[in-house]
C-alpha cells in the first residue's frame, strides 16, 4: 500500500496511507509495509476465542455425525444388528433400482429449485421493495406476510389437505361453481398433477421468509444513495434496478442459497401431503431418504441418500457464492 | 448488558435442569389416581437371565417406566390406565409411569432407543418382523419362566405365536384385531343386498351400487395400510393362511406363483370396475373413513377398531354390520380364515433393572387391558374373557365372536414381513393401483425382492 | 417531484395514483391468503371431526365446542409443553446468536489463514438433512447421558442453526462499512472492543431477524423432539400436539385447540418483535 507522510515537518502522529481506494490516515508507530488493522485484525487469541464456541457445536453436531453418515453409507445395517461392510453398492443402489425412485426425486428436487429461484425469489423481492418504500400500513403487511412461516407444518399440511381434497375442497368446488366442472381433478392422488399441487403451498409458505431478509437488508442500506439518486429524476424502477438491488447483493445471495438448498432439503410439507406418492409421483430425495432409513431399516442406502443430499447442496452453495461474488470476497 | 442478564439467567437455568436431570426421574403419574410417590429403584441389579429372583425383592419399592402409543385420544388410553391403577393397588409397592407416543413416530422412536440402549423397563412392540431385529440383537428379556399354567389357561400359546422365537416367549398380548368387512346395512337392504360371502357375491354387490352411483368401498391410498389390509385379506382367502405365512416369512414357495397372481388379479378388476372412491390417493384414513360413516360409501375394509370409532364417529352407528371377508379361492381358505391375530404386545426390556418386577406385571397388566378394551369396544380381547361383557356395542361383540371361531389368524403383512420388504410391498401395492404396473409385475417385484 | 420531510424520508406526493391503488389491491389480496390458514386454524379448533372432514369446512362452526380447549389444556397439557419447549427455543437462541456473530466477525473481518475454508465448512450445515444425522447424534448424547433433558434439544437445534445463522450475519456485517471500525481502531480499541462497541450495536437489526429464524428452526421441529426426549416432563409443543393423535382416528378438534395455543402466543411475540425491528431499522440505519 502506498504511504505518504504529510511532510512539512507537521506533528501529526498519523501518516497516510493509501487503503481500500482512499487515503486514510494511520498511526505512525505501526511496523513498516503492515496494512492498517492488520495488528488487531490477526491477534490469534482473539480469533481462537471467537471462532471457538462456534466450532465445537459444529464439528460435535455436524462435521461428526456426517462422517459417521458416510461411514454408514457404506454399510448394509438395520441399525440394531450387526453391519456387513458393502463398500459403494448402496450408491448404485439407489440408482439402478428402479422401485426406490431416486433419480425421478432428484429431478422433481432440481425442478422444485427453478421454482423457487425464478417465482418465489421475484415474489418475494418485488414484496420486499415495496413495502420497503415505504407505504401506508408497512409495519402491518410486513407482519402479515410472515405468518404462514410461523405457522407450523403440521396445520398447512392439514389446510392444504383441506384445500385439494376431490370432494369438498375450495379448488374442486371453485371450479364447479364457475363451470369449470370437467378440469377437476385429485390434485394429490394424480400422478400428473402431485408434484405441483405439493409445491405450491411450500412456495407460498416462504415468500414471507424470503421477503422478510430481503425487507430487513433493504433497510439496513444507507438511504441517501436512494434519495440522491431520487433527486436526479430517477423512477422508482431504476432507483431498484442500479442503487437497491446491487447494494442487496449479500442478502440476495444468501437468498438464494437458501432457496436451493432448502429445495434439495425440502421434506415437511411433501411428508404430510403426500409422502412421496402416489407412486412417487411427487417424491424428492428426503422423503426417500426417511423411508428408507426409519420405515425400511435400511441405514445403509438411507445414510447414502443423505451423503448425496450434502454433496449436491455444498456444490450449489459454492457455485452460487461464486456467481455472487462480492467486494469482500 | 441486557444480553448478559438473559444469558445467565439461560445458564443458570441450564444448570439446575441438567443437575435435576442428572438426579434422576421424578416419577409424576398424570392420570392414574394411585400410587404416586417418588419411588426408588432397587439397587439390586437384576441381569438378563431368566431365572427367577429368589430375594425379598417383591416387597421393596419398585418403579418401572413404560412406553406405550396409547395417547390421550387414543381409543386404548382408558384401558391401559384403568389396567395400571389396578395393578398399582394390587400391588402397593409398585408404581408404573407411563409415557405415551403417537404411533408413528413411535415406529422411529421405538428403533433409536433399542440401538442407542435407551429402553424403558416395559415398552410396547409390534410382534411379527417389527421386532425381530429387537429379538436378534437380544435387547429383549424372554418371558417363559413367567408363563405361569395360570396364565395358560387363559391366553393360548397361539395368541403368542407371532412374538414366539426359538420357542421363547419375548412378549404378551391383549388383543386380536382382525380384519373384516364393515358394512352400512341400511344401504345393503335398499338394493336388496346381503353381505358377500364369494368372490362372485362381492362383485355382483358391487356392480350393484356402481350401477346405481355409488361408489362401494372406500380406502386410502395414501395411508397405503389401508389399501394394503384390503389386499392383503383378498390374498389371504385366494392363496390360503398356510402358503401365505411360507412365502412371506420366506420358508417356502415364492410370491410369483398362481395364487398370488390371481388375487392380484382380482384387484385389478375391482380397481378397474371402479369400485373404490375416486381420489383414494390423495384421501387419509380419516378423510376415507368419515366418508364410510356418512353414509357416502357401503363398504369398509380394515381392522376390527372401526367398530368403536362407528358408535362415535357416524351419525347413525345402527345403519353399520360386520362380515368376515370374502373367499376367493375355496379350496385353499375358507371364510373362518383371518387376516389379524395377535400383533400388539408388551415387552420387557433386557437391559432393565427390574426384569423380574416387569415381568409379573406384563402379564397383570396385559391381562386387564384385554378386559377393559373389549368392555369399551376399543379391541378384540386376547384373553379368555370370563366376565360380564353385555355392555359391549353390538359390532365389536359381533367381530370378537366371529374371531373366536376363525380357524386361522395371519398377521398383516406389512407387520409379518421384515421392514424392507414391507416397504416394498406397499410400495409396489399404490404402483399397481395406480396402475404403472400390471399384476404380473407385482408378483413378480415382490417375489424378486423375497427371494434376495 | 418528491418532497424532502424533516425526519430525511422521501414521501410521495400523488397518494392515489392508479401504481399505488393497484398495489394496495395485491397486497390486501396477498394478506388475505397469507391470513387465511389462522382463521381456518381458529375455525377448525372450534368444530368436530364430521364438520371438519365434509359438513362444514370453511364456515364458522355450527357447535361451537369449547370443550376442545379443554382437552387440549387437560389431557393435552400443553401449558407445560409451552414452557418446555419456550426453555429450549431461548436457550438455543442465546448460544446461536452469540456464538454465530462471534464466529461471523471472526470470519469476514478478522485476518488468518484458513478463512475462505473455514467458511466454507461452515456452509456444509446447510447443507445437511437434519434427519440423516439423527442416529449417530442420539448415539453420542446417550453416552455422555444428556438424553431426556434440555440439553439434549438445545445442543442439536443450536448447531444446526449456526450455519444459516453465518450466513445471514456475515451479509447483514459486510454492509458495515470499514470506516467505522478503523475509526474505533485509532481510537484504541482493541478487537473485543471493537466487536462490543461497535460491530454488535451496529448488528441489532441483525440480531432480531437472526433470533427470528433461529425460532422458526426450533420452535417447530419435531422428529428430534420425539425422539431424544421421552419423559414427558421435557416434551416440547410439537410432540404434545401430535400426541393428540390416535392409532387409528384422529380427533382433530382438540389438535386444533392446541395448536391455537402453540400459535398464538408466538404470532404475539413476532409483532412484538416486529415493531422492535422496525425501530432499531430506522434508528439503526447506517449514515453514510
Amino acid at each position: 500500500m502506498y504511504f505518504r507522510s504529510p511532510g512539512n515537518g507537521t506533528s501529526y502522529p498519523f501518516d497516510a496511507r493509501y487503503i481500500n481506494r482512499t487515503w486514510r490516515p494511520v498511526p505512525r508507530n505501526l511496523t513498516e509495509g503492515e496494512p492498517f488493522m492488520d495488528k488487531t485484525m490477526k491477534n490469534r487469541t482473539a480469533i481462537l476465542l471467537f471462532m471457538l464456541p462456534a466450532c465445537i457445536l459444529f464439528i460435535g453436531i455436524i462435521i461428526i455425525p456426517i462422517c459417521m453418515s458416510a461411514y454408514y453409507s457404506l454399510l448394509d445395517w438395520d441399525g440394531i444388528t450387526t453391519p456387513i461392510f458393502v463398500g459403494v453398492k448402496n450408491y448404485i443402489t439407489i440408482f439402478t433400482k428402479v422401485t426406490i425412485g431416486f433419480p425421478g426425486a432428484v429431478r422433481n428436487a432440481f425442478l422444485f429449485a427453478g421454482l423457487s429461484l425464478f417465482i418465489q425469489l421475484p415474489v418475494s423481492l418485488a414484496l420486499a421493495l415495496t413495502l420497503a418504500k415505504g407505504i401506508k400500513g408497512e409495519k402491518l403487511y410486513t407482519a402479515l406476510f410472515f405468518v404462514p412461516v410461523i405457522i407450523s407444518t403440521t396445520v398447512i399440511g392439514q389446510l392444504w389437505l383441506k384445500i385439494y381434497n376431490p370432494e369438498y375442497g375450495i379448488v374442486n368446488s371453485f371450479l364447479r361453481a364457475v363451470g369449470l366442472g370437467e378440469y377437476t381433478k385429485t390434485w394429490l392422488g394424480d400422478s400428473n398433477t402431485a408434484l405441483l399441487a405439493v409445491f405450491i403451498p411450500i412456495l407460498w409458505q416462504y415468500v414471507g421468509y424470503h421477503m422478510l431478509l430481503m425487507y430487513t437488508g433493504i433497510k439496513s442500506q444507507p438511504t441517501d444513495l436512494r434519495e440522491a439518486a431520487m433527486i436526479d429524476g430517477a423512477s422508482n424502477w431504476q432507483i431498484s434496478r442500479y442503487v437497491t438491488i446491487p447494494l442487496l447483493k449479500p442478502v440476495l445471495r444468501v437468498c438464494v442459497i437458501f432457496a436451493v438448498t432448502g429445495s434439495l432439503k425440502v421434506f415437511d410439507l411433501i411428508y404430510v401431503l403426500t409422502n412421496g406418492g402416489p407412486a412417487h409421483a411427487s417424491e424428492v430425495p428426503a422423503t426417500i431418504m426417511i423411508k428408507q432409513l426409519f420405515d425400511r431399516n435400511n441405514y445403509g442406502v438411507g445414510s447414502a441418500i443423505a451423503v448425496f443430499i450434502v454433496l449436491l447442496c455444498f456444490f450449489f452453495a459454492i457455485v452460487i457464492k461464486k456467481v455472487f461474488r462480492t467486494e469482500v470476497d | 448488558m441486557k444480553l448478559k442478564k438473559i444469558l445467565s439467567m439461560v445458564l443458570a437455568t441450564g444448570m439446575i435442569v441438567s443437575l435435576s436431570a442428572c438426579a434422576g426421574t421424578t416419577s409424576t403419574t398424570d392420570t392414574t389416581k394411585a400410587g404416586d410417590t417418588a419411588a426408588t429403584t432397587t439397587a439390586a441389579a437384576v441381569t438378563e437371565a431368566t431365572t427367577k429372583d429368589t430375594t425379598a425383592a417383591s416387597t421393596e419399592p419398585v418403579s418401572l417406566t413404560m412406553w406405550s402409543i396409547a395417547t390421550e385420544s387414543d381409543a386404548f388410553n382408558e384401558p391401559y390406565n384403568q389396567a395400571i391403577a389396578d395393578y398399582q393397588t394390587a400391588n402397593p409397592n409398585v408404581t408404573i409411569k407411563m409415557e405415551t407416543f403417537e404411533n408413528e413416530s413411535y415406529k422411529t422412536k421405538i428403533k433409536s432407543a433399542v440401538a442407542a440402549n435407551e429402553l424403558p423397563d416395559i415398552f410396547f412392540s409390534w410382534g411379527g418382523g417389527f421386532s425381530k431385529s429387537f429379538i436378534e440383537s437380544g435387547k429383549v428379556f424372554a418371558l417363559n419362566d413367567y408363563y405361569t399354567d395360570e396364565y395358560k389357561a387363559q391366553l393360548p400359546e397361539a395368541a403368542l405365536g407371532n412374538v414366539t422365537v426359538d420357542g421363547k416367549y419375548y412378549g404378551v398380548t391383549y388383543a386380536t384385531p382382525v380384519s373384516v368387512l364393515f358394512y352400512n346395512k341400511a344401504m345393503f337392504d335398499k338394493y336388496s343386498l346381503k353381505a358377500p360371502t364369494t368372490v362372485d357375491e362381492l362383485k355382483t354387490v358391487c356392480q350393484t351400487f356402481i350401477d346405481n352411483g355409488i361408489t362401494p368401498f372406500g380406502v386410502s391410498v395414501k395411508d397405503t395400510w389401508v389399501l394394503a389390509m384390503f389386499n392383503d385379506a383378498l390374498t389371504l382367502k385366494t392363496a390360503g393362511p398356510s402358503q401365505v405365512k411360507d412365502v412371506l416369512t420366506k420358508t417356502s414357495g415364492s410370491f410369483d406363483s398362481a395364487d398370488f397372481l390371481t388375487s392380484a388379479t382380482t384387484l385389478k378388476e375391482l380397481i378397474d370396475m371402479g369400485a373404490f372412491i375416486d381420489g383414494a390417493t390423495g384421501l387419509s384414513n380419516d378423510e376415507a373413513s368419515a366418508l364410510f360413516y356418512n353414509g357416502t360409501v357401503p363398504m369398509y375394509v380394515t381392522g376390527s377398531w372401526m367398530g368403536g370409532s362407528i358408535m362415535s364417529d357416524a351419525a347413525n352407528p345402527g345403519d353399520f354390520d360386520v362380515a368376515p371377508i370374502p373367499v376367493i379361492n375355496s379350496s385353499n381358505a375358507k371364510i373362518t380364515d383371518f387376516m389379524g391375530g395377535a400383533s400388539d404386545t408388551l415387552m420387557v426390556a433386557a437391559s432393565s433393572e427390574n426384569t423380574d418386577a416387569a415381568a409379573k406385571a406384563v402379564f397383570e397388566l396385559t391381562k386387564s387391558i384385554s378386559m377393559y378394551a373389549y368392555l369399551k369396544g376399543a379391541g378384540i380381547p386376547a384373553w379368555k374373557v370370563d366376565y360380564d361383557a353385555s355392555a359391549v356395542n353390538p359390532i365389536t361383540a359381533k367381530v370378537a365372536e366371529l374371531a373366536t371361531n376363525a380357524t386361522s389368524f395371519t398377521l398383516w403383512f406389512d407387520t409379518l414381513m421384515e421392514a424392507d420388504d414391507a416397504g416394498e410391498y406397499l410400495a409396489l401395492l399404490q404402483e399397481l393401483y395406480v396402475g404403472n404396473i400390471t399384476p404380473e409385475d407385482f408378483t413378480a417385484a415382490m417375489g424378486e425382492q423375497l427371494a434376495a | 417531484m418528491s418532497e424532502l420531510s424533516i425526519s430525511g424520508t422521501i414521501k410521495p406526493t400523488k397518494k392515489y395514483s392508479v401504481g399505488n391503488i393497484i398495489i394496495t389491491i395485491l397486497l390486501l389480496i396477498w394478506s388475505a391468503l397469507q391470513l387465511f390458514p389462522l382463521y381456518w386454524m381458529l375455525t377448525f379448533s372450534l368444530k368436530e371431526n364430521s364438520e371438519i372432514f365434509g359438513a362444514n369446512i370453511i364456515g364458522l362452526p355450527h357447535n361451537w365446542l369449547f370443550s376442545n380447549y379443554t382437552t387440549a389444556l387437560q389431557s393435552g397439557n400443553m401449558f407445560r409443553y409451552l414452557l418446555n419447549s419456550v426453555i429450549v427455543t431461548v436457550a438455543s437462541i442465546i448460544i446461536t446468536v452469540v456464538a454465530a456473530t462471534a464466529a461471523t466477525y471472526a470470519l469476514t473481518r478478522m485476518v488468518w489463514h484458513g478463512r475462505k475454508i473455514a467458511n466454507a465448512i461452515f456452509m456444509l450445515g446447510i447443507t445437511l438433512p437434519i434427519n440423516a444425522v439423527i442416529l449417530p447424534i442420539f448415539l453420542g448424547l446417550s453416552k455422555i447421558h444428556l438424553t431426556d433433558s434440555y440439553w439434549a434439544l438445545i445442543i442439536p437445534y443450536s448447531a444446526f442453526a449456526l450455519s444459516m445463522s453465518i450466513m445471514i450475519a456475515s451479509s447483514f456485517m459486510e454492509g458495515i462499512p470499514l470506516e467505522i471500525e478503523e475509526a474505533a481502531c485509532l481510537d484504541g480499541c482493541s478487537v473485543y472492543g471493537i466487536f462490543w462497541h461497535v460491530i454488535l450495536p451496529m448488528m441489532k437489526p441483525a440480531l432480531s431477524t437472526l433470533s427470528i429464524f433461529i425460532f422458526l428452526q426450533s420452535w417447530n421441529e419435531l422428529m428430534y423432539a420425539v425422539i431424544f426426549i421421552s419423559n414427558s416432563d421435557y416434551r416440547t409443543v410439537t410432540v404434545g400436539i401430535q400426541n393428540l393423535s390416535g392409532s387409528f382416528t384422529t380427533d382433530w378438534g382438540p389438535i386444533g385447540a392446541a395448536l391455537v395455543i402453540a400459535t398464538f402466543p408466538v404470532l404475539i411475540i413476532y409483532a412484538f418483535f416486529s415493531s422492535k425491528i422496525q425501530e432499531s431499522l430506522v434508528a439503526g440505519a447506517v449514515k453514510g
